[in-house]
């Protein structure tokens, strides 16, 4: 199946970019030198460990602390009260508060009532983590425990139990967009109206690494120094400085190894902030690392939805899409929480297909749950499953094939730049060539007969499509700085904010570094993971270290190049524009022989004798893209599935994805492949569950089943190429389209399984037990 | 969490079984990892640390078969009584030890509640329970029940860990109480005879 790699003394120069080049950031992983943030050990450090709620929802009476404190090894216990008397105002920043979302605070630590089961109480310092938790153990919290709501339909109930006094009803946000009233008119005048109610599982993100952060504070210079595994070293700078009041210049915010962020880590947490105020009240290293428990209740949940999904369709067209959702946001609204489940969910319904009319309303709810934010895809795999299940469902009602359907409906290659009535914009696609090269890897024609054979001898065998779209990888106005060095050896630095979670960034970056500066790709480093090392930009998320990171070197390393040039030119003593660069060389044109490499450049470029305005070789970007990007592709799946026990078992997995020029192909099919098995995980396995008293039954590696490799199939990857206009390299996001385009299309492939036993719905996950359920209701029908 | 049970004594009367499990002293023996229980004024204060020190500095009176029945009787139980506890259990991969307090909410043979809670150091628990003792052929049956509901880290452990335990810690309590009839039945029928004139 798999794409083969090659050495980095196995590129060729000015031929890296599109070369699978093995992973330069493996190395340090295998052999155990990687450091992750608990790894990192300061002198004088000490252990935070943080008390959290056992109740889902109560208030506090009395936090007896005393005990905890007169313990050996205990520096310190802080409840609320000491963070207030340090002037903060003990709130940290979530979407709380917008024009459209519930005027609701997020707290660094509870005082008078906690809303989910893990809402941080009171924090220990402690010597060593054991004793810190002993510690934890020894703190009185005396609660009167209130009613809870953990489910979503209920928490909008008229008596519901209320979570937040400033919002009476449970409801976080209300949010609509697209064409409300053409829309609603379309199903007046429809043939044909499909709808499909949904219900979409709460997920955990399950980074191998829980989240971790040690802090120093050096009081005379007021200088804090944070290391944490987290996607943006900038952001957390950023919100430490708002939450804690220090100059964000004297904040140093460093990624060591990132055990997986999956937009689990973009976020500001008690945890790595408190571990920065400890610091700065101790005047010593503070660390603080979640175990796997406090990981799963403390840690943002993702992707609830309940809803209603309608197509109107005219000539066999969808020519109106309603969509009326009610989401989960937990106990409370955090970064993203009202954003993913609204924005990028909503404007993301469209999917492949040409719908002039379309109108999405979400509702978001407050429950006695863990709080919600992104999770790889943010809201968007939630979209491509409401929109792929949709397709199959109107191509059931119209008593058609579901391929026949979707081809009718596709957005053409020559209508895009194509804008949705949600205003969201798609740069490029040619949604039939992905799909025709799926059916190359699948004979669609030979399945039926053989799912029609198979079911002759009572094996139920089921076929799903997925055409997915997303968008991502940066839009308009967004910014991301570059920065580029050669140094007089001739090596090269490029420095980047965008911070490495797994994905290949230092490989992928020196690719496309490498091939504007015509260097051996083992000559340039890349900088990353350090605020005080690198220029202004985002951080990891949103499928953008490609878009946004990869075009700013690119573009800076033309204008380093430029710059060389017009040193090569000095020394050369000719013209600038009579110079030529090739591979790596400048020569005056006409005569090959009056030549410098890039590194006779550098070796020269640190002279005083130049120019003032040729001196030296460095140059900082700041890149900004003409818009997002919307990577595309077409998964199939094909499911055998045992009516009698429930089991499921994928057969094939046939991924054809495009994400428009591909700078390393090996990588982008890691990260198809990574995103595909977390996508199964939902689809089939995963689940968050809480009974009725706001417990997380489903907290711990044993009860919540992120899917093992036995459950994961061969991957059968491969690519078209439609090249994104919207920036120079022409690249589209690729991190999350794994995780999008994966769940529609294994549940349609089970009703396609089921429906000769009278199944046309299912909800995931697909546990035996529910479909074995399933099967059973419908033969009852 | 729901549970309910029926458990079989064989060879005792209800009357004994009445008075057994109407003794503090003799439940607190019998109660897996109870650590000691003691009757408390006021359920809403109750300091465990001197009750822990001044059990530790007690020593159980006798308690049936050895146990004089009128004295048993004396101290029995009554409605509306509060009880103090402190319960070790394992359960899984933790041993939380619970500070509970409990009341008995109806006593009207043959038939008896109680309702009570308490916490460990991350775990919470309520629980509304009864029992009621039906005499059969050999001897007596107890059906009993319990509402609970469980918070913090052990409820995480879901109903697959917790209801084996809930089970079997019921029944070594019952089975423990039946131990102690036994030698009642076996041993002294005249203790027999003054039990049944007790109720």
């Amino acid at each position: 199946m798999s794409i083969e790699t090659i050495e980095s003394d196995e590129v060729e120069r000015g031929k890296a970019v599109g070369s699978s080049m093995q992973r330069r950031e493996d190395r340090p992983l295998i052999t155990g030198e990687g450091q992750f943030t608990d790894d990192l050990k300061y002198p004088r450090e000490v252990q935070l460990v943080i008390l959290r709620s056992r109740f889902g929802h109560a208030t506090i009476t009395d936090i007896d602390t005393s005990e905890a404190e007169a313990m050996d090894g205990v520096l310190a216990v802080y409840t609320e009260e000491d963070i207030l008397a340090s002037g903060l105002d003990n709130t940290i920043p979530g979407d709380g508060g917008q024009d459209h979302t519930a005027p609701v605070d997020r707290h660094l630590l509870a005082s008078q009532k906690v809303r989910y089961q893990g809402d941080p109480i009171a924090a220990v310092v402690a010597k060593d983590r054991y004793t810190g938790h002993d510690a934890v153990d020894a703190i009185d919290v005396s609660y009167e425990r209130l009613d809870m709501v953990t489910d979503i339909q209920d928490a909008l109930q008229k008596d519901a139990p209320v979570i937040h006094e400033e919002a009476p009803d449970n409801v976080a946000f209300e949010w609509s967009s697209g064409n409300a009233d053409e829309t609603l008119a379309s199903f007046d005048d429809a043939e044909e109206v499909v709808e499909v109610d949904l219900s979409i599982n709460k997920v955990v993100a399950v980074p191998m690494e829980p989240r971790a952060a040690v802090a120093q504070y050096r009081p005379a210079a007021e200088e804090l120094i944070v290391d944490l595994g987290c996607q943006s070293v900038l952001g957390v700078q950023d919100h430490l400085s708002g939450v804690l009041g220090v100059p964000e210049q004297r904040i140093t915010v460093r990624a060591p190894e990132v055990g997986g962020g999956f937009g689990v880590k973009a976020q500001p947490y008690t945890g790595h902030i408190l571990a920065a105020w400890c610091a700065m009240q101790l005047e010593r290293p503070v660390k603080w690392q979640a175990t796997r428990s406090e990981a799963f209740v403390s840690t943002n949940h993702s992707r609830r939805h309940d809803l209603t999904a309608r197509a109107a369709i005219e000539d066999g067209r969808i020519v109106g899409l309603h969509v009326d959702s009610t989401a989960d946001v937990g106990g409370y609204l955090t970064s993203g929480g009202a954003g993913v489940p609204s924005g990028a969910f909503g404007t993301r319904l469209l999917g492949q297909y040409d719908i002039p009319n379309a109108f999405v309303e979400v509702t978001g709810v407050f429950t006695n749950t863990t709080t919600l934010s992104a999770y790889r895809g943010a809201g968007r795999p939630e979209a491509a499953y409401v929109i792929e299940r949709l397709a199959n469902a109107c191509a059931r009602e119209l008593g058609e094939d579901p391929l026949e359907f979707r081809r009718r409906n596709f957005i053409e290659p020559d209508q895009f730049p194509y804008e949705t009535p949600f205003g969201s914009g798609y740069d490029s696609g040619d949604y039939e060539k992905t799909l025709d090269k799926a059916l190359e890897y699948v004979d669609y024609e030979a399945f039926r007969e053989r799912q029609a054979e198979a079911r002759e001898e009572g094996r139920y065998l089921g076929i799903g499509f997925s055409n997915y779209i997303e968008i991502c990888g940066g839009g308009a106005g967004g910014l991301q700085g570059g920065q580029l060095r050669i140094h007089p050896s001739g090596k090269v630095v490029a420095r980047s904010s965008l911070v490495e979670n797994g994905q290949g960034h230092a490989t992928g970056f020196s690719q496309i570094v490498a091939d504007e500066l015509g260097v051996d790709i083992d000559d340039v480093d890349i900088v990353a993971g350090d605020s005080d090392r690198v220029p202004e930009g985002g951080g990891t998320g949103g499928s953008k270290a490609i878009t946004m990171g990869g075009n700013a070197l690119k573009e800076g390393a033309k204008k380093l190049r430029e710059r060389a040039r017009a040193i090569a030119a000095h020394e050369l003593e000719a013209a600038t524009e009579d110079i030529v660069f090739d591979d790596g060389e400048f020569h005056v044109a006409g005569a090959p022989s009056r030549s410098m490499t890039i590194e006779d450049v550098a070796s020269v470029a640190y002279s005083g004798n130049l120019p003032e305005d040729i001196r030296g070789l460095e140059e900082t970007t700041f890149f900004s893209p003409e818009g997002s990007t919307a990577p595309f592709g077409t998964h199939v799946v094909i499911v055998e599935i045992d009516p009698e026990s429930g089991e499921l078992e994928i057969d094939r997995y046939v991924a054809i994805d495009d994400v428009g020029t591909q700078i390393n192909p090996k990588l982008i099919e890691g990260q198809i492949v990574g995103g595909v098995v977390q996508s199964i995980g939902q689809a089939i396995y995963e689940d968050a569950i809480y009974d009725d008293n706001g417990n997380l039954l489903s907290g711990t590696l044993q009860d919540y089943a992120v899917p093992r490799a036995k459950h994961v199939p061969e991957i059968e990857w491969d690519s078209t190429v439609t090249p994104s206009p919207n920036n120079p390299l022409g690249a589209k996001g690729v991190g999350e389209a794994g995780t999008i385009a994966t769940m529609p299309a294994i549940v349609n492939a089970t009703i396609d399984a089921l429906e000769p036993l009278g199944v046309d719905h299912i909800d995931m996950p697909l546990t035996q037990e529910r479909i074995w359920r399933t099967v059973q209701e419908a033969q009852e029908e | 969490m729901e549970l309910s049970g029926t458990f079989e004594l064989e060879n005792v009367t209800v009357e004994e079984v009445w008075l057994a499990l109407s003794d503090p002293v003799l439940l607190a023996q019998a109660a897996p990892g109870c650590e000691f229980a003691e009757e408390v004024d006021d359920p809403d204060d109750v300091d465990f640390d001197a009750l822990r020190a001044a059990a530790a500095d007690r020593e159980d009176p006798p308690t049936l078969p050895e146990a004089d029945p009128e004295e048993v009787a004396e101290r029995a139980i009554e409605e509306g009584d509060h009880y103090a506890a402190v319960l070790g259990v394992k359960i899984g991969s933790v041993n939380p030890t619970f500070e509970a307090v409990g009341t008995i909410t109806k006593r009207e043979f043959p038939e008896m509640h109680a309702s009570g809670e308490g916490a460990s150091s991350d775990s919470s628990f309520e629980v509304s329970s009864g029992m009621k003792l039906t005499e059969t052929d050999n001897g007596v049956q107890v059906d009993w029940w319990a509402e609970s509901d469980v918070f913090g880290r052990v409820a995480q452990m879901g109903q697959r860990v917790m209801n084996p335990v809930a089970n079997r810690l019921v029944n070594r309590f019952f089975s423990q109480i039946a131990d102690r009839l036994t030698d009642v039945g076996e041993d002294s029928p005249n203790v027999r005879d003054r039990i049944k004139d007790l109720i």
